[in-house]
């Protein structure tokens, strides 16, 4: 079995510290065989959730645009899926927001018309990663992105657990995602270690 | 002279929970009289999001001209109390909300780098921040996750915690159902009376009444 990986920017810079951050995670995820894709929102066409509940009883989004395919299908067919945002104003940018919003047609399809399940072998072989930098050192900078990116992995039945965090604070102090110690190559072993771990669960 | 009240309807749906809070509290203020109250719904204005390019910590400006930002942020440094509500979207803010709160990038260049006044020295601690928000879900929580963004939002723009009101309503999900909630709409409406009294003290005004 290939092990599919997706990548989702939701910086607004292209190739800054974030993105350089989630493509050493699939470079990682790469070397140990996965099959890599990655997709930056910054260069999509979409909307925001509209908030009209219409896929609470269709299940299906009133909004066809270039969010339709990753949400019904790339994430969907995605043993890893990585979630990547720069913290601003302590929570992900709006473009990843959108995003996630825009998922909430995935969350009725589970909790309104029922007609998704997730066992707990799925769960247990769909993995949630959230990728984030941040420009301040603050403790608690990337806590209040964690339970947004929950709630987006609740929805698809992706596991997200407290380890499944790769982040760098106090970008500001290092001069950027280089200068910091040791976030891109723990985030090249983390994609590594996420793909091997599925490999040896088939 | 009027209090200036800028409030912002952030939710896409227009007249659901969280704006039907919000025009509660803003009926409030306005049975104090002599009261401006504008309000905007971001689904009627364009915010785009913020680009990240720190250019404001130079420019003191933002470089996306080609949105409603200009004038909003004007109209934020001019008003007495400002005023967001948003419905909660995946445990934070809508996006909408959310792309307003990190274009006020502007204002923390300002404040934090530029070492600028956001106000006039006359204003500064006299204004006023409220955030009302409406939830789904009915967990005790589930504003937990976003209410450092909103200080975030208020900060920048030069009100401090002490100055921010909250009023947030959880386990209301469909159109309407916040007028049937028990006490949103006394809670929203006492709220605004108390702020007006509260600004009008800070701001030196003489009571010149809306109800006898």
């Amino acid at each position: 079995m290939t092990v599919r990986v997706l990548g989702i920017s939701g910086s607004p810079h292209r190739r800054g510290n974030t993105e350089q951050l989630l493509d050493s995670f699939l470079a990682g995820a790469e070397e140990a065989g996965g099959k890599v894709e990655k997709a930056v929102i910054s260069t999509l066409t979409y909307r925001s959730c509209q908030g009209c509940n219409a896929c609470h009883k269709t299940g299906v989004c009133v909004i066809d645009d270039d969010f339709i395919p990753l949400l019904t299908r790339k994430v969907p067919e995605a043993d890893i899926v990585a979630l990547a945002s720069p913290i601003y104003s302590m929570s992900i940018t709006s473009e990843l927001k959108s995003f996630i919003d825009r998922a909430h047609t995935i969350w009725a399809l589970k909790e309104k018309l029922k007609t998704v399940t997730y066992s707990k072998e799925h769960r247990a072989s769909h993995l949630g990663y959230f990728i984030g930098t941040a420009g301040m050192d603050r403790a608690d900078i990337f806590d209040y992105a964690k339970p947004v990116i929950t709630a987006f992995f609740n929805g698809f039945g992706f596991s997200y657990p407290e380890d499944q965090n790769i982040t760098a604070a106090g970008m500001d102090r290092y001069g950027g995602i280089r200068g910091h110690p040791s976030a891109l190559a723990d985030a090249f072993e983390a994609g590594k270690a996420a793909v091997e771990r599925l490999k040896k669960t088939e | 002279m009027g209090v200036k009240v800028l409030a912002f309807a952030t939710s896409p749906r227009r007249h659901g929970n969280s704006e039907d809070l919000l025009d509660f509290l803003l009926g409030g203020m306005q049975e104090e009289g002599d009261v401006v109250i504008e309000k905007y719904a971001l689904d009627e204005i364009e915010i785009r999001p913020c680009r990240g390019c720190n250019a404001c910590e130079k420019l003191n400006r933002c470089i996306i001209e080609d949105d409603d930002l200009h004038w909003v942020l004007e109209k934020i440094i001019e008003a007495d109390i400002v005023v967001m509500a948003s419905p909660v979207f995946c445990m934070g803010l809508c996006a909408q909300a959310k792309a307003l709160v990190d274009r006020m990038q502007v204002l923390r260049s300002r404040k934090y780098v530029l070492r600028l006044p956001v106000v006039p020295p006359e204003r500064q601690g006299k204004r006023l921040g409220v955030f009302l928000a409406t939830a789904g879900q009915d967990w005790d929580y589930v504003f937990d996750a976003l209410i450092p963004t909103v200080k975030c939002f208020f900060h920048v723009m030069d009100i401090k915690n002490r100055d921010i009101s909250y009023l947030m309503i959880n386990n209301v999900d469909h159109k309407g159902e916040l007028r049937a909630h028990p006490t949103a709409q006394k809670d929203a409406e006492e709220l605004g009376r108390t702020l007006i009294r509260d600004i009008r003290k800070r701001l030196g005004q003489e009571h010149s009444g809306g109800r006898e």
